[in-house]
């Protein structure tokens, strides 16, 4: 039976720069039971599609024609007394960022009874059976309803959301970004809270997201929505097999994945048409790799393809021969090839070989030397050249203390921020720092930096303590160590044209001469492939797109040369269509430059496409560190091991396996005597909590601090009951 | 999907730029502009500041008369209480001795309210505008210093303007009266020593969210002194706010001026508004309905009081856009 059923639906919003049509023409089926993944990058009509279908547009927004017609009930001619009604009895929606939307003063149980009597007629005593139950079901303990949401973790807070939009039992849930902004642990468990009540409620889903791997794990139809429309419907297999549409070819291989990993990563330049005024013809067909001149004048209509499903392409008749040839990642726009082969230092890393010949085969060829990294075996070489050496590096912070802390009498707490991480990175060498929020990844990127000083232990950048350099010194170490920032929106100045940002370094540094210093700005904006760079010049941050903007982040942070680059989630902000772009930019001139970079970021799967090693960090502490594909396919901590479990694999017949970690990260301010991780690690034994784990590691610089490998391997395993009856 | 639409490409009907280096003075300058181009109140504003100004300039050309010196007639006598020429009873003006071409009348002892009334403008805009020259740039300073360092130079300033503020404002000035000697100086010393309180309050809350600003970060690593990081990156930032709370400053300073002058707290050989007020007070006008002599310094402050907040509006309006859809 359909439940829900779209006919044509055109949404406008008026602007002062004009109206712009932001659903032209959506038709769309949801059969009762079915789970729909919405997908498409952020503008293209996904949370207004959702507005309309509950009738929560903002003030500026109309619907202007189609039909929404749901449980045969037309939802536009229905009286906003009914539609009340239905919202949350029957349709149910989980906002974006749904997890500030719980109230603050009071607790979450009388929050959920009060929806339960005031909107679902449940009487006292039934509506707090309801709420134990409800709270059960998304496997929150019950004595949490008693607390106030300031008690909740974010993961918390969102399993008592969904607990909340299924109060009423509604037979559709429509959730917009469910999962976006939590940490990769968390979300994997929502996720599998999301997959069980489809199961036992026999729920009608209709999840709208960016991420790909997430529809893959939790619905089994695919909708896909460019600049207002849809563009593919399919069912979940033959999408994720063969995408229909050339857009959705660009997605998936604009996604780095864990399982398969790629060596290219293609980036669909360009961003979508302006949909005040859309174009005539297709509207991907600036984007497009396959794009023919009729294109441009016939806008193609949705259209079934086979299998099931629905494309909108005018060449979809030959999109068996198109979808080969978009396995070439030259074949889209503006793919960077590095200049040199990223170089694998593992002998063993399958499919190393095919990067040479495919990409960077002629060029390396053509290029007399690599700068670093020759072959194998370069692990642990100490003869190789050390640019900068981490020893036993901590960070404290005190808070709550200072006068206003003394006048209101809070006691003083400090946060252990990173404790004791060491490691060291040669010339060119790219490392990554992975962890969940809060592990002090950040920290460690700023210490580096310089932008914090450390608290204890030192820092020792290329044969100079950083602790120790004068003012003269610290300007030299400037020149050579960058930062690129994660939001490119912040990272400007907005008063500056893009000239003054990027030509302050220099200024800074005693460039004099104003037309050496343009040539040297126009020349890293070429390099950065902001072309023509002039065009840039006198641009301000806000007449850029955001990939555009961090490319200028790029080049403001190369155009002094440096030797080493901190890279702080550099695309998280960014549309998974632009994100590849970026980072096959950093990678290539990271080649070209011989830059040695960290990159940060809660993307293992992006960390793996971008560095040599990867350390993983937990409370402030490095847990496990070695060479990327080391860690991530032959993981040693437990926390590692819990972290890739726990990564979304965007293919609907892999399903993750359920996790076996705890919940609920301990609070920075804890000092540990033993393992910091032991609270929440499925593997504890007794001596985790009393002994620090070891450094145990292997000749090819693969490290993991855990009693698993070292002398109290035979520690009788940790009684959890017995602990947790402490 | 406004932002969406801002974000991507050119927007709309906005001319290529040329090539410029886009100094801070320049950016200052533009908002500036875009303050009295967008606000057309702001403009009218500025036009009165403008009227006044030219006024104070050339007080003593255009006044017809000394306003300090008693007018006397053909037999020496102060011309007392009379009316504006455009009141009076024809032919009264020859029988007393002289020629009414007072266009406000006199005071009763005699000295010309008109003149008085154009070189009150001198006192009110110099007032006016120092006082609020010296609460923006203390409350500016303040702000970027405790903002910027945080910490205890951050308590202290801050603690300070907790101080400031309470401290009731006009006893305040009277008590700094009473100790200097009388002068108009003493509502600019009393306010630049109060009222950079607000000012200083704002521009740190704006400064403390400018500084965490990731190109805050980017100067910093790209080398860039402390110095340069206020000056260069976060005081352009604030400096329209200072320009608000200038303007604001202003209208508050002429207001107080006039409040203390009329309290009788002000200098007797300097002519101001509020000390017009004052006289015409203490020598009955009201009761003799010479609405000639307490109208006019009135008006002459509310516009000035009025032009301030209007400058005030605009720039409220082009730092914090949303007023607008209020």
């Amino acid at each position: 039976m359909t439940i829900l059923s779209i006919r044509d639906l055109k949404v406008n919003y008026a602007t002062q720069d004009g109206t712009v049509q932001a659903v032209d023409g959506v038709s769309l089926d949801l059969e009762e039971g079915q789970h729909l993944g919405l997908i498409g990058e952020s503008g293209c009509g996904k949370t207004t599609l959702l507005k309309a279908i509950v009738q929560v547009l903002p003030r500026n927004g109309e619907i202007v024609s189609g039909e929404i017609k749901f449980q045969g009930m037309d939802l536009l001619k229905l009286p906003p007394a009914e539609m009340r009604q239905l919202r949350w009895r029957e349709i149910a929606t989980i906002p974006q960022a749904s997890m500030d939307s719980l109230n603050p003063v009071q607790r979450v149980g009388s929050q959920l009874t009060k929806l339960l009597r005031v909107r679902g007629g449940y009487h006292k005593k039934a509506a707090r059976k309801r709420a134990v139950d409800l709270f059960d079901m998304v496997g929150l303990d019950t004595e949490r309803l008693m607390h106030y949401p300031h008690e909740f973790s974010g993961g918390m807070k969102q399993r008592a959301v969904i607990a909340m939009a299924l109060a009423l039992e509604p037979s559709l849930l429509i959730a917009d970004e469910p999962v976006t902004a939590l940490d990769v642990i968390v979300q994997h468990q929502i996720l599998e809270v999301l997959r069980q009540l489809e199961r036992e409620l026999n729920l009608t889903v209709m999840l709208i997201t960016h991420d790909i791997s997430v529809v893959a794990q939790v619905c089994d139809s695919v909708s896909v929505m460019y600049a207002g429309r849809i563009v593919e419907e399919a069912r979940s297999e033959p999408f994720f097999t063969s995408p229909a549409h050339p857009y959705s070819l660009g997605l998936q291989q604009a996604f780095p994945n864990l399982a398969r990993p790629r060596d290219v990563l293609v980036s669909i330049e360009g961003y979508p048409p302006d949909l005040r005024e859309p174009p005539s013809g297709c509207r991907f067909a600036e984007r497009c790799p396959f794009v023919q001149d009729d294109c441009h004048e016939t806008d193609p209509q949705l259209e079934a393809v086979g299998d099931g499903r629905l494309a909108a392409c005018l060449r979809s008749s030959e999109m068996d021969s198109l979808r080969i040839q978009a396995e070439d990642p030259t074949l889209w726009q503006n793919v960077e090839v590095a200049q040199y082969p990223h170089p694998k230092p593992l002998p063993h890393k399958e499919g190393g070989a095919s990067v040479a010949e495919t990409n960077g085969g002629t060029a390396a060829s053509a290029s007399p030397s690599l700068p670093v990294g020759e072959g194998a075996g370069g692990w642990g070489d100490e003869s190789s050249d050390i640019l900068l050496e981490m020893n036993d590096v901590s960070k404290q912070f005190k808070i709550g203390g200072g006068l206003s802390g003394l006048l209101r009498g809070d006691k003083e707490q400090t946060v252990y921020a990173v404790n004791n991480i060491s490691f060291t990175l040669r010339r060119g060498e790219s490392l990554g720092l992975a962890g969940e929020s809060g592990c002090g990844k950040s920290t460690t990127g700023k210490l580096l930096v310089k932008l914090l000083d450390a608290s204890q232990g030192s820092i020792v950048f290329d044969g100079d303590d950083l602790s120790a350099v004068d003012d003269r010194e610290l300007l030299g170490f400037r020149s050579r160590v960058q930062l690129m920032f994660q939001n490119p929106f912040e990272a400007l100045n907005p008063r500056f044209t893009l000239y003054r940002s990027l030509t302050e370094p220099l200024i800074i540094h005693g460039w004099k001469d104003e037309s050496e210093r343009l040539q040297r700005v126009v020349e890293t904006l070429d390099r950065v492939n902001l072309r023509p760079a002039e065009v840039f010049l006198d641009k301000y941050p806000h007449q850029l797109s955001g990939g555009q903007l961090q490319r200028v982040v790029l080049a403001r942070a190369l155009v002094l040369h440096p030797d080493f680059l901190v890279a702080d989630e550099p695309v998280s902000m960014l549309d998974v269509s632009v994100r590849a772009g970026i980072l096959n930019t950093t990678r290539r001139l990271a080649r070209e430059l011989g830059l040695a970079t960290v990159y940060i970021s809660h993307d293992l799967s992006l960390l793996q496409y971008t560095c040599d090693r990867i350390a993983i960090m937990y409370l402030g502490e490095i847990v496990e560190i070695g060479p990327s594909n080391e860690v991530i396919n032959n993981p040693q901590h437990p926390y590692t091991q819990a972290l890739i479990a726990a990564v979304p694999v965007p293919d609907p017949t892999m399903e993750n396996p359920p996790l076996r970690i705890r919940e609920g990260v301990p609070r920075p301010t804890e000092q540990f005597i033993g393992c910091p991780f032991a609270q929440r690690c499925p593997e504890a034994m007794e001596a985790c909590l009393e002994i620090r784990p070891p450094v145990i590691g292997d000749e090819r610089g693969h490290q993991a601090q855990c009693h698993l490998y070292g002398e109290h391997r035979e520690s009788p395993p940790l009684n959890r009951d017995a602990e947790l009856a402490r | 999907m406004q932002q969406e639409a801002s974000v991507r490409g050119e927007p709309p009907g906005k001319a290529k730029m040329e090539f410029r280096q886009g100094s801070a003075l320049r950016q200052l300058w533009e908002t500036n502009l875009e303050v009295f181009q967008r606000d057309k109140m702001a403009l009218f504003g500025l036009f009165i500041f403008a009227v006044f100004a030219i006024v104070a300039v050339f007080a003593p050309q255009i006044a017809p008369n000394d306003p300090l010196t008693p007018l006397k007639n053909n037999e020496g006598d102060w011309i007392k209480d009379a009316m504006p020429y455009w009141l009076a009873q024809p032919g009264e003006d020859e029988a007393e001795g002289y020629v009414n071409n007072f266009l406000l009348g006199t005071t009763n002892i005699g000295r010309d309210i008109y003149s008085q009334l154009i070189h009150g403008s001198r006192s009110a805009l110099l007032v006016g505008f120092s006082a609020a020259a010296a609460v923006a740039v203390i409350g500016t300073v303040v702000g970027l210093l405790a903002g910027y360092y945080g910490g205890w130079v951050d308590a202290i300033l801050m603690r300070a303007a907790d101080v400031a503020f309470g401290i009731p404002f006009i006893p305040f000035i009277i008590v700094v009266s009473a100790f200097l000697d009388p002068s108009i100086w003493n509502v600019v010393v009393a306010m630049a020593a109060l009222l950079w309180r607000d000012t200083g309050r704002v521009i740190r809350s704006q400064v403390l969210v400018i500084k965490e600003q990731a190109f805050v970060s980017a100067a910093r690593v790209s080398g860039a002194s402390d110095l340069r990081i206020i000056f260069v990156y976060i005081a352009p930032s604030i400096l329209p706010l200072s320009f608000l709370y200038g303007s604001f400053a202003i209208a508050w300073a002429i207001l107080t001026e006039a409040s203390v002058s009329f309290l009788g707290f002000s200098d007797p050989e300097t002519i101001s508004w509020g000390f017009m007020l004052q006289d015409a007070f203490n020598s009955l006008a009201l009761s003799r309905e010479a609405f000639y002599w307490i109208v006019p310094p009135g008006l002459c402050i509310m516009l000035t009081v009025m032009a301030g907040f209007f400058i005030g509006r605009g720039y409220e309006e082009v730092l914090f856009p949303r007023l607008r859809r209020m």
